[in-house]
């Protein structure tokens, strides 16, 4: 930029970063795909775990988009798989990995093409119409539900079922995959996911996880007086309050002069009579079930235990809402003029325990729009794990309500596509022609990464199916069992159609953004240690920002 | 950009563990630097990683391996305040070991789970789960792919289930069928410091948990059994009160020591006057003003002694304290009284004498009163050692377990020992199915696997024979804990095992004379048995799907 004006002019601030030009497109570009490297081995139903260690905490994860944000990455081209791997949790939730290895995919495709001299923006153009192609040949190539002839819930079970193929829960799919669809099909026409609760409870199998069909939440902190209230209620009715009930200054800066000493019983008394009219109310609506978000102190507790009363103070938010919505009750934040509608009710409350925990759980919802996934397991980072693995499952599930066509997993639909894609390139004049093949090729990088994975020769494995796809055996894909090929629609390795046309657009516009910058000025700021324990003192030193 | 630092730190906190290929250079000769600091992280790949993980689990589970069975040894264990513990139990050791390894603490949670879920069989669970991973290492080695090991893990496991399953026994459970309850609790307590006195120790677990089920829901509160420790006397003292023991003594030393036929006032507040909460101060401008408010003042302490006397009241517990003068005056009117009674304890009273928790004075009344047949204030010891025991509760829902000892070291063992019994014994009575112990399940379940193992064609079917060989250092720690032959005891009771069919026979780790663990009584719990297999697989299953560890490396 600056090399013929020399010293006098300094553009930038000393010891900024200003790569640019094909260089520096071909160094983000391996970057990228240094990344992608990281994460690949996650892919597929025989696809490793992760354990990164943090300051404090550990985490152990095969979901793409959990490791690509724990892996800190710096490098600003190649923060974008980040992103995308962010993007497609949020939007499908599954197929986090699988986003980040076609992007790398296809980075590497478009690579010996900018080395050759080809402009990236002739590469990006024919990628975009790749994509495009691809995502019609999906929509002509997906099946809905209704021609498969299978009752929706045997198909949802088994679109779960693939989704936790290659998470650590895979060996208890059967078990899992009812339960997420039946905490998805409790939830209403809108399916907001922050209506399924899961909560994590440590020690017990795996398999005494439970599906509760309405509301538990961990027993929450109790004063004196609480083992007194009854544990099991028929047809309670529900207060949800967002109120302290405990015996307290009204004002926080008020202060009280007294000149005689006969009027200081009397505020004394006045504040008791405060909150004994507060709880007064209460009883008088009826209610037998209190609940809220802020305390309910020690006096309440026994004035609530010595009329039969059950009461949870301190109850987290999101449980308050969802107990909301499954009981039909409304959050008052006032007791004064507390009305029948303003209460919820359920079938039973029970106190039960949970391993060494006590739940509430509240079932039997007259307006039941929510349940609670009660996860166990026999260490922190399993239930983590399984956690992010069942909120996979529950999103594709989501996903399924809405959108009813699948396509078969196993690397079958990139396969289908690689072979549309190279025969349609050949009718193609131009550089387009060898573009599209080559994108058509980056395709089927999900079958090789899903056969090395597995431990297999992925060129042999290949080589089958490109054969059987060209004998027009769309449907097959690798079979990591039995070590070859097999039809992955009979499988019944089924996946939402949906991942894969968000999946292929999200990691083309991807390759698209890192093929389109051609300077990266990077501040010095950006690249240093935030941490004050700094190793390496002469790169701390300029700026003192602190 | 102050917002962008901040977040830049707060991931860095979350996450700072990553490491990269050494350095990467692109074609011209720059270094990428991709990751934050990735000079700074080491990462492990691929078969080393396996291994440093296999061997880090093993280390643990070694460590644990000699305190296994009724001749196990125990561990000492001194933290860095220098307090020792000494104990036997598998979770209390890894607890305190305070392990650095990632793995490793894997292991650690393991243990707490099974304690948290079962209560025993820590050190099971922990040596199982290490000799699973010895087996999958050997096929590692081998070249199996590590899921296909995994997934031949976790088919056994359910051939395992399905075996204990059918080889568990119904015994019968509840407060006139104690027999089968003691006998769990014995087996539990066997590798115990509480050893000596077996029967003892056991009876008092069991009544314990007798006195407090719930018989229909078939369930157990355990926070209504209470623990109370006392060092000095005897191990065969520990007893067990039907009632509630509090640590503590009536308030005035004049006070009578006994109350018979007690009516308890239960008071969460003090015996002082009132406070506002609100911020207030009282001004005071003239003698009178002052003569009143010191009168009113003491009218507050006569009218709250007035007022529990009128109820007949003749013991009061408080939550809080009581100054001199307020002391005094309830000696005076001759009401007992003890203070500063904790909150747990509170309701633990309330709840055994059928009483209510009463938070002021106007609200006292007869009914809300508890009734005791007796509170006594005891001396234990040559100390002055008292306690007060609340006995002849009319709910007979709160009892409290004493546990004597000779030091305190030996208290904390015997008492987390009575723990882990009367966590077995609550485990019967939800589920009242057991399996013999001595190894002879592992055995039964082992052989079970083998016979299925060859039913798989695919290469499950080494890593089910692996599981079935991992089963077999069960009996095998046990054997050589017990002084005896380790491989020749296993091949002794595994062959009669499957030559008589008899799935009771295990390892004779007592020197009873017989093998067969339903004539010498050692009874578990199907449940913790499962949960132990289980758990182990599942942890085995998570440390061997990490192929990859990328971490902050060390200073040092």
């Amino acid at each position: 930029m600056s090399n013929l004006v020399q010293p006098s002019i300094i553009l930038l601030k000393e010891g900024t970063d200003d790569s640019q030009g094909i260089p520096q497109l071909l160094s983000n570009i391996s970057a990228c795909i240094a990344v992608v490297d990281c994460v690949k081995s996650t892919l597929g139903p025989r696809g490793m775990d992760k354990l990164i260690q943090g300051d404090r905490d550990i985490t152990i994860s095969n979901d793409g988009a959990t490791i690509m944000a724990l892996l800190d990455i710096v490098h600003p081209a190649a923060k974008t798989l980040v992103d995308i791997a962010k993007s497609q949790d949020s939007e499908v939730g599954d197929g986090t990995t699988s986003v980040v290895v076609l992007t790398g995919a296809f980075l590497n495709a478009a690579k010996p093409f900018i080395e050759d001299g080809v402009h990236p923006q002739i590469v990006r153009k024919f990628f975009r119409q790749a994509l495009d192609m691809s995502i019609q040949f999906i929509e002509s190539y997906a099946i809905t539900y209704g021609a498969t002839g299978d009752d929706k819930r045997t198909v949802l079970e088994k679109l779960a079922g693939t989704a936790m193929n290659s998470k650590l829960i895979s060996a208890y799919k059967a078990f899992f995959a009812p339960m997420v669809v039946d905490a998805v099909m409790c939830l209403d026409e809108h399916l907001p996911i922050e209506m399924i609760g899961i909560k994590e409870v440590k020690g017990g199998a795996v398999q005494d996880s439970l599906l509760v069909k309405g509301v538990a939440f961990e027993k929450t902190f109790s004063y004196a007086g609480f083992e007194q209230q009854p544990k099991k209620i028929m047809n309670p009715k529900i207060v949800l309050l967002n109120m302290e009930l405990e015996l307290k200054s009204e004002k926080e800066n008020a202060e009280v002069r007294i000149s005689d000493p006969a009027e200081y019983q009397k505020i004394v008394d006045a504040e008791w009579s405060i909150i004994y009219d507060k709880l007064d109310k209460i009883v008088k609506s009826g209610a037998t079930v209190v609940l809220s978000r802020l305390a309910i102190g020690d006096l309440a507790t026994q004035y609530f235990a010595d009329r039969d009363v059950f009461c949870a103070g301190r109850v987290p938010e999101e449980d308050l809402v969802r107990m909301a919505k499954a009981c039909g009750g409304q959050v008052q934040t006032t007791v004064n003029d507390l009305h029948d509608e303003h209460l919820g009710t359920c079938g039973v409350l029970e106190e039960k325990q949970i391993g060494g925990k006590r739940f509430n759980v509240f079932t039997e919802c007259p307006k039941s729009k929510t349940a609670t996934i009660v996860l166990r397991g026999g260490a922190e980072q399993f239930i983590a794990e399984s956690h992010r693995s069942l909120h996979d499952a529950i999103m594709i599930v989501r996903r399924a309500m809405k959108h009813d066509t699948i396509v078969p997993g196993g690397g079958a639909i990139e396969m289908a596509l690689s072979k549309h894609l190279r025969e349609h390139a050949r009718t193609i004049r131009g550089k387009g022609q060898l573009i599209i093949n080559e994108y058509a090729k980056a395709l089927e990088v999900i079958p090789r990464t899903i056969t090395e994975n597995a431990g297999l020769d992925p060129t042999d494995v290949l080589n089958k199916l490109r054969q059987k796809h060209h004998a027009g055996e769309k449907y097959t894909g690798v079979d990591v069992n039995a070590g070859g090929v097999c039809n992955a629609y009979e499988a019944l390795v089924w996946e939402p159609a949906l991942i894969r046309t968000n999946a292929l657009k999200a990691a083309t516009e991807a390759a698209a953004v890192v093929l389109s910058v051609d300077e990266t000025i990077r501040h010095p700021k950006s690249e240093r240690d935030p941490e004050p324990s700094n190793p390496y003192p002469q790169r701390a030193r300029p700026g003192g920002r602190r | 950009d102050a917002f962008r630092r901040s977040r830049a730190r707060t991931r860095n906190m979350q996450a700072p563990g990553q490491g990269q290929v050494p350095v990467v250079y692109d074609e011209y000769g720059r270094p990428f630097i991709i990751v934050r600091e990735q000079d700074r992280k080491t990462r492990v790949k691929g078969l080393d990683a396996y291994k440093a993980n296999i061997l880090a689990a093993q280390a643990v589970a070694r460590t644990v391996r000699t305190s296994l069975g009724p001749r196990g040894m125990d561990k000492i264990l001194q933290n860095p305040d220098g307090e020792v513990t000494v104990t036997n139990d598998g979770a209390t050791i890894l607890d305190q070991m305070e392990v650095e390894n990632e793995i490793a603490k894997l292991l650690v949670q393991l243990s707490k789970s099974q304690d948290d879920e079962i209560g025993d069989g820590t050190t099971g669970v922990v040596v199982l789960a290490g000799s699973l991973l010895s087996q999958a290492l050997g096929l590692l080695d081998r070249g199996i792919h590590p899921v296909r090991v995994m997934e031949g893990f976790e088919l056994a496991c359910e051939v395992a289930v399905k075996r204990l399953e059918a080889i568990a026994d119904t015994v019968e459970v509840g407060s006139d069928h104690r027999e089968a309850m003691i006998t769990t609790a014995m087996t539990t307590l066997g590798s115990k410091v509480v050893s000596k006195h077996l029967r003892h120790m056991a009876e008092v677990a069991v009544d314990a948990v007798c006195s407090v089920a719930d018989w229909e829901r078939k369930d157990v509160r355990l926070d209504l059994i209470k623990m109370e420790q006392k060092p000095g006397g005897k191990m065969e003292d520990t007893a067990l009160v039907q009632g509630i023991v509090i640590d503590k003594d009536f308030s005035h030393p004049q006070m009578p020591k006994v109350v018979n036929n007690a009516k308890i006032a239960i008071l969460t507040c003090p015996f002082e006057p009132p406070k506002p909460k609100t911020k207030h101060s009282i001004q005071i401008d003239s003698v009178e003003k002052y003569d009143q408010m010191v009168e009113q003042e003491r009218k507050y302490f006569s009218d709250m002694v007035k007022q529990v006397k009128d109820t007949g009241a003749t013991l009061v517990i408080c939550q809080w304290g009581f100054d001199d003068e307020a002391n005094h005056l309830l000696y005076a009117n001759d009401l007992p009284a003890v203070r500063w009674v904790g909150g747990v304890e509170m309701e633990l009273i309330a709840i055994a004498t059928g009483g209510r928790i009463v938070p002021r004075f106007s609200e006292l009344s007869a009914d809300k009163l508890g009734t005791a047949g007796t509170v006594e204030e005891i001396t234990m010891g040559t100390q002055k050692d008292t306690m007060i025991v609340i006995r002849g509760c009319p709910e007979k829902k709160a009892v409290t377990v004493v546990v004597r000892g000779g030091n305190k070291m030996v208290v904390e063992e015997a008492e987390r020992s009575l723990h882990d019994a009367i966590c077995m014994t609550r485990n019967l009575i939800r589920d009242n199915r057991i399996v013999y112990g001595g190894g002879s399940a592992e055995i039964a379940a082992s052989l079970a696997i083998l016979e299925e193992a060859d039913k798989v064609g695919t290469v499950e079917q080494y890593a089910m024979r692996a599981f079935a060989d991992a089963l077999d250092a069960i009996p095998m720690a046990l054997a050589e804990n017990s002084g005896l032959h380790p491989i020749s005891s296993l091949a002794d009771a595994k062959s009669r095992q499957s030559k008589e069919s008899n799935p009771h026979l295990g390892v004779d780790c007592r020197a009873l004379g017989t093998a067969d663990m339903k004539e010498q009584g050692v009874f578990e719990t199907l449940s913790g048995k499962i949960q132990q297999f289980r758990l182990a697989t599942q942890v085995a299953r998570m440390i061997l799907k990490i192929d990859d560890v990328i971490q902050p490396s060390q200073y040092e």
